[in-house]
């Protein structure tokens, strides 16, 4: 039961890659339908897994799946219609790499072996690879290699932080479980020594995946070269999943005693990716390079919330929730854009307000989400996240935190405004269309709806996962 | 006393060096191969008794033919079917990367005198070989300009991280870790076909990474 939510989208994802297109497309949406019910099942019955050394049903995992195959549920439609409109020779290989990728992250959510995890965030890159090389452009061929090549070294040395944990068991420690559960209830018998130098290395490693500064330089082109509903699941799904590794490890290292040491370190790269992206946001000539920065940005928000802990834990993980809708969303919108005016250069697009009004209410409700203004759920997470900042005495990483965040608001601002209010263009090449508006504006007000109402299971998910690590929502 | 693990590792140290200095794109996939090879064998002198179950000989048989056999194959079908020139084409020049690879020897020497408190003694000489694998890969990863070079840069961090993996957990396997290293030559695999098939060669006159430099801020 538990295994089949992974199992089943890369069965029918092998499948696609043969299936003729039209097939293809009713499977992508049938799937994405069948594994937001199965994850919801498992998700409120907690089935146990049929490999208990392998998988289990963590809190953590399930937050990061239900996100993931919440938004996949809203893209698969979208891309459906998106791909009407564009001339692709190989969209089969595009349906299936979808459903791989949903089907690996899924793996990589449901992971309780630290290489079942590692395998399967490597298997991210390789399916993924496809989704960005699908233009076949030169272009597109760029950000795929620097893609690889860079999560390659990345995923490598994420695999020698793992070998390090592995060893803080001992030298003799053969006969121990190697599952995140075991480790974490025998995390005060681990030689802090060999969890330091691990912790350091599998942050670098999956952080490069999830696009902490500086090893960030691959986020801008992937997401900007894929197809938009690839980059909407790249930004709103795969971060994410390279965040859970890391966030496994740093609930060992607070529990192993040596909390502030990893939670110094995620407080350092979220800072410094906030500020980076900052500064590249401020003049960027091209939208979906914007967003792929913001996305930069808001793993930033998030290493800094779950390293500040206490009340920042819950605002991290509201924020991941609110940062997935809201991006992929963006990015979706970004699709009707590249479609209508087909260019991704801000220069090239004026006058959405005219020409595309109803992208237009997304692309700008997305903006306003994003920045942190109410009624999105952003804004409650950042100020939960500066609320724990203060409390538990970091004033100085809040004012640069609050600093950052201006910078970025003030360049998104800017060219959302060039956007949608400046000179206009004369025509379109493709209009916008009802099924190409529904998933945007889904997304949209599944955020406003969790700021007003949150389900109580999801609640209890969220204090589940941070209560291992000693958050609260009282701080 | 001399013992063959230490001819193999110090034979591992020689061909990093030498992957450094050396210019020519052949020169460099033969160097690899025998790197592979030595490697792969490395883990077997080192613990004749343990790893002489069934599935260790199996495993090894397969490492071998990987690492000595498979990709530096591939590399020299990359070499010679897309019209790659001859010369590596370094950023950092081939005297400054010998001392570079020199430099690294003493930091790894350094690391390993460190961390030697928790290791048992005889695996000093082969984590200092691990580690100067590791990062001369990162470094020609860095100093070279080809993509291919970049790859085999990729291979030898691989190998370093293979090495890293043999020292340090050599006493607790029956937990089957470092065997999953092997994925890591799939994405080298990877990389290498996307050389070879069509694209790299197809869109740019040269697969040099110079070309990949239009995306930016």
């Amino acid at each position: 039961m538990l295994e089949s939510i992974f199992i089943l989208p890369l069965f029918t994802g092998l499948l696609a890659l043969f299936l003729p297109v039209r097939l293809g497309r009713v499977v992508l949406v049938a799937v994405a339908l069948l594994h937001l019910q199965l994850t919801v099942l498992s998700w409120l019955h907690t089935p146990a897994p049929h490999l208990p050394g392998y998988f289990g049903n963590g809190p953590a995992g399930f937050l990061v799946l239900l996100v993931t195959s919440f938004i996949f549920v809203c893209i698969a439609p979208y891309s459906v219609f998106y791909m009407r409109e564009q001339e692709m020779q190989s969209e089969p290989i595009f349906l299936g790499c979808m459903l791989l990728f949903l089907g690996t992250m899924s793996m990589a959510a449901l992971a309780d072996h630290p290489i079942v995890l590692w395998i399967a965030i490597e298997a991210t890159t390789l399916v993924s690879a496809p989704l960005i090389f699908i233009n076949r452009s030169k272009k597109a061929l760029e950000a795929t290699w620097k893609y690889v090549l860079i999560c390659s070294v990345g995923i490598a040395l994420a695999l020698l932080g793992f070998f390090f944990i592995t060893l803080s068991q001992g030298q003799d420690g053969g006969e121990a479980k190697l599952t995140f559960t075991a480790l974490n209830a025998a995390a005060r018998q681990l030689d802090p020594l060999w969890l330091r130098t691990g912790f350091i290395f599998v942050l670098i490693g999956f952080g490069t995946k999830m696009g902490l500064a500086p090893m960030h330089t691959w986020l801008p082109d992937a997401h900007s070269e894929a197809p938009s509903p690839a980059s909407a699941l790249l930004s709103g799904a795969l971060l994410n999943c390279a965040f859970l590794g890391i966030y496994k490890v740093h609930t060992l290292m607070v529990l192993a005693g040596l909390g502030d040491f990893s939670g110094s370190l995620l407080i350092g790269f979220g800072l410094l990716s906030i500020l980076v992206a900052g500064i590249f946001i401020l003049n960027q000539p091209d939208y979906k390079r914007m967003l792929a920065y913001s996305s930069i940005e808001n793993m930033g928000v998030i290493a800094f919330g779950i390293g500040v802990g206490g009340l920042g834990l819950y605002g991290a993980m509201l924020h991941l929730i609110h940062h997935s809708l809201l991006k992929s969303s963006l990015f979706l919108s970004a699709g009707n854009l590249v479609l209508g005016f087909g260019s991704k250069l801000v220069a090239q697009c004026g006058g959405m307000v005219r020409l595309l009004p109803r992208t237009f209410c997304s692309f700008f409700g997305g903006f306003v989400g994003i920045s942190g203004l109410p009624p999105f759920g952003v804004f409650v997470s950042e100020l939960l996240i500066l609320t724990g900042a203060f409390q538990t005495g970091h004033p100085v990483a809040a004012g640069l935190f609050i600093a950052s965040l201006v910078l970025v608001v003030a360049g998104f601002a800017r060219i959302v405004t060039a956007m949608s209010f400046g000179p206009s263009r004369e025509e379109l090449l493709v209009r916008e269309e009802t099924m190409r508006i529904l998933p945007p504006w889904t997304l949209l007000l599944t955020s406003v709806l969790l700021c007003v109402w949150m389900p109580e299971p999801l609640y209890r998910t969220i204090v589940d996962t941070i209560a291992l690590i000693g958050g609260t929502i009282h701080g | 006393m001399i013992t063959g693990i230490d001819v193999i590792l110090v034979a591992i140290l020689l061909s990093v060096l030498l992957s450094l200095a050396s210019s020519r794109m052949m020169a460099l996939v033969k160097i690899m191969a025998l790197q592979g090879a030595m490697v792969s064998i490395a883990p077997l002198l080192l613990d004749p008794q343990s790893r002489l179950g069934n599935e260790g000989i199996l495993y090894f048989q397969l490492m071998l033919l990987i690492k000595a056999a498979i990709i530096p194959g591939l590399l020299y079908l990359a070499v010679t079917r897309v019209a790659i020139k001859r010369e590596v084409e370094p950023i950092v020049g081939y005297h400054a990367s010998l001392a570079v690879g020199l430099g690294l020897i003493l930091l790894s020497a350094t690391i390993t005198r460190r961390l030697g408190i928790a290791l048992s003694g005889d695996s000093s000489l082969l984590l200092i070989t691990a580690i100067t694998t590791l990062g001369g890969g990162l470094f020609l990863m860095m100093s070279r300009t080809k993509a291919i070079t970049q790859v085999i840069g990729y291979l030898m961090l691989e190998n370093g991280i293979y090495l890293v993996g043999t020292a340090l957990t050599k006493h607790a396997h029956n937990l089957y870790l470092v065997e999953f290293g092997v994925l890591l030559d799939l994405l080298v695999g990877v990389m290498i076909m996307g050389i070879i098939l069509h694209n790299i060669n197809r869109a740019f006159d040269d697969v040099d990474t110079a070309y990949l430099g239009q995306l930016k801020d």
